[in-house]
């Protein structure tokens, strides 16, 4: 009888003993249970690329983790460049009021920094396209001499050193182990769930606010002569055009160096008219200022004699100068305050951010 | 409770020890079972040039034209092992740096006549965000301006070569369309597998045959492919070149 008690006994130890093991990873404090994150599909919005978060699911414990990566400069080689140096959520994610962004050791980059906000519906990323995965984009910014210019070796070994994401790894994903994959996985889940969706023109599209009749006449200009490739409710088509943009002096062909076809040559990704207002300058090498000067450009300065020039372009498009105005005032309806504001997207407390901008 | 004697003692310690391992035993049964109903293939890569193991940067080469040149990386990758009917997505990072390249791949018992694998990486996983393990982007072997794999890397240096630093630098990659330098390798080799058992195939990788192959490259000529493209593409049409069968194990 004592044996078989006994044996109960080591049977149950041994089991249990089993069940620490499969448990190790989760450094013993119960289950791995990380809370399911919905990315919310606006009403009227097509469903975001289907492999975003695939084989990456949204959680809140990794966007809380992604959010971190996101803002902490150490992930750079001087400690001083952070993701939100160049991606400030008071500029929808842009670099505010720059042409060009600032590196490590007083580089600059060779391309006007995007807005960050509705990636999760998004193909291709950066200006020509070159990036098809959301989760390999930061390797870029990471390892780019005139960005973070770190490599990815010493960026795993300094968050792995850093004590106080050892629980943001357990909780997002069930133990401490750091890696590549986890960090792109983490900020991957931060940047695809911003949705910008809430600006003047969402509202009045929900029958919650009305145009202005300025407004209303540019919204109508807009549909006649913007919408072909600054397609709704998105305000691109995610297509690579040539906008009648000359070669700069980086010589940036666009998608014709991702691509290697001529026929390619001085295209670039169609951006996002979403928070225009807050993401000037404009165009790739952020070489024009104002969106009244943008107009300007389509009304009049395009390079008419590339041969590429995007079909939809030739001849220009006719505006007068107060439709430039009204289609202006409509452009400011798509400013989304409310993605500037969100503390969902800001850093959390504890999370000290890097002093940079006194050196923009 | 009465006192127990020294024999009860030893036999219930004993009983407590054999409760035990007969747990152990019970609870690893259906794994030790699905373990025991395949073989093993280990396919060992050796990579050389001039007959000689490949040393890097103190060895000196030549290829075919007489060109001296010494090899301070060489790294490919191989996978999506097709064996008989079975796909067996792993892949394996060649580097010449390490002091044993192998992958042991579980099968079937039975007889193969052929096998192949693929040089690069399949187009899906180009395509699918941050991967780990043989194909984590820390590797080195990952282009991110143009997101996709490099297949092959060879670096190295040569007088002939008229590139900064006397450089050799070939990153061969590229997996869309006309631009896809990965390639099938196929061999045809009677082998067996046994259940339990490994079955060692040896394979020797001849960088002899990347200069002069089905195409041919001149270090002068040609020192630098590091984009996708013709180059990349008619280099890569030298891979299966490079692989012969050196030995083929009777399983143990």
């Amino acid at each position: 009888m004592k044996s078989i008690t006994a044996s109960i006994i080591i049977s149950v130890i041994f089991i249990f003993g089993i069940a620490l093991t499969g448990a190790e990873k989760n450094e013993g404090k119960g289950p791995f249970k990380p809370r399911p994150m919905k990315l919310e599909i606006p009403k009227g919005w097509p469903q975001p690329e289907k492999n975003v978060f695939d084989n990456n699911p949204l959680t809140v414990e990794g966007f809380m983790l992604g959010k971190r990566l996101f803002y902490d400069g150490n992930l750079s080689k001087d400690g001083q460049v952070s993701c939100a140096s160049c991606h400030q959520q008071f500029a929808a994610f842009a670099t505010f009021d720059h042409d060009l962004s600032h590196g490590v050791a007083n580089t600059l980059t060779t391309r006007n920094a995007p807005g960050l906000f509705n990636l999760a519906w998004k193909k291709e990323m950066h200006w020509d396209g070159g990036v098809n995965h959301l989760e390999v984009q930061p390797l870029n910014p990471m390892t780019a001499p005139n960005e973070m210019g770190e490599t990815l070796d010493n960026i795993v070994a300094k968050v792995k050193s850093d004590t106080a994401y050892r629980r943001f790894f357990v909780a997002a994903f069930g133990s401490q182990k750091v890696n590549m994959q986890r960090i792109l996985k983490a900020l991957a889940q931060f940047t695809g769930s911003i949705v910008s969706a809430n600006s003047k023109y969402d509202k009045v599209m929900r029958g919650e606010a009305v145009f202005t009749a300025y407004e209303l006449k540019g919204y109508e200009l807009f549909k006649q002569k913007c919408a072909g490739c600054h397609r709704e409710p998105l305000f691109t088509d995610h297509s690579f055009r040539n906008n009648g943009m000359p070669l700069n002096r980086f010589k940036d062909i666009g998608r014709q160096a991702i691509t290697l076809n001529p026929a390619d040559s001085l295209k670039f990704l169609v951006p996002s008219l979403r928070n225009a207002q807050l993401t000037f300058p404009y165009m790739h090498d952020g070489s024009i200022y104002s969106i009244p000067q943008v107009i300007e450009h389509y009304r009049s300065k395009m390079n008419t004699a590339d041969p590429n020039l995007d079909p939809l372009l030739r001849g220009g498009i006719h505006l007068s100068l107060l439709e430039k105005n009204q289609l202006t005032y409509f452009i400011y309806t798509l400013t989304d305050s409310s993605l500037t504001k969100d503390k969902k997207y800001a850093p959390d407390n504890g999370i000290i951010m890097q002093q940079t901008f006194d050196n923009h | 409770m009465r006192k127990l004697k020294q024999g009860e003692r030893k036999f219930q310690v004993m009983m407590r020890r054999t409760n035990l391992y007969l747990i152990f035993i019970l609870l690893l049964s259906p794994a030790w079972g699905w373990a025991q109903n395949e073989g093993t293939l280990r396919l060992v890569f050796s990579l050389e040039a001039n007959g000689k193991p490949i040393q890097l940067r103190d060895s000196s080469y030549h290829n075919g034209f007489g060109e001296n040149y010494t090899i301070n990386k060489l790294k490919f990758y191989a996978g999506q092992w097709i064996l008989g009917d079975q796909l067996i997505d792993e892949y394996l990072l060649v580097n010449a740096a390490l002091e044993e390249n192998k992958i042991d791949l579980s099968l079937q018992p039975g007889k193969y006549n052929q096998f192949s694998f693929l040089l690069g990486v399949d187009s899906i996983r180009n395509v699918s965000g941050a991967q780990d393990g043989p194909l984590d982007p820390m590797n080195d072997m990952f282009w991110t301006w143009n997101t996709g794999y490099i297949m092959f890397k060879l670096e190295g240096n040569s007088p002939q070569s008229t590139a900064d630093l006397n450089r050799i630098e070939w990153h061969i990659g590229g997996f869309k369309g006309p631009l896809n330098v990965t390639r099938r390798i196929r061999f045809d080799a009677p082998f067996e597998i046994v259940k339990g058992a490994i079955t060692e195939i040896q394979l020797k990788v001849d960088l002899d045959k990347i200069w002069k192959g089905k195409n041919e490259f001149k270090i002068a000529n040609d020192p630098m492919c590091m984009v996708m493209g013709s180059l990349a593409n008619k280099i890569a049409d030298n891979f299966q070149g490079l692989f012969s069968i050196r030995n083929v194990s009777v399983p143990k």
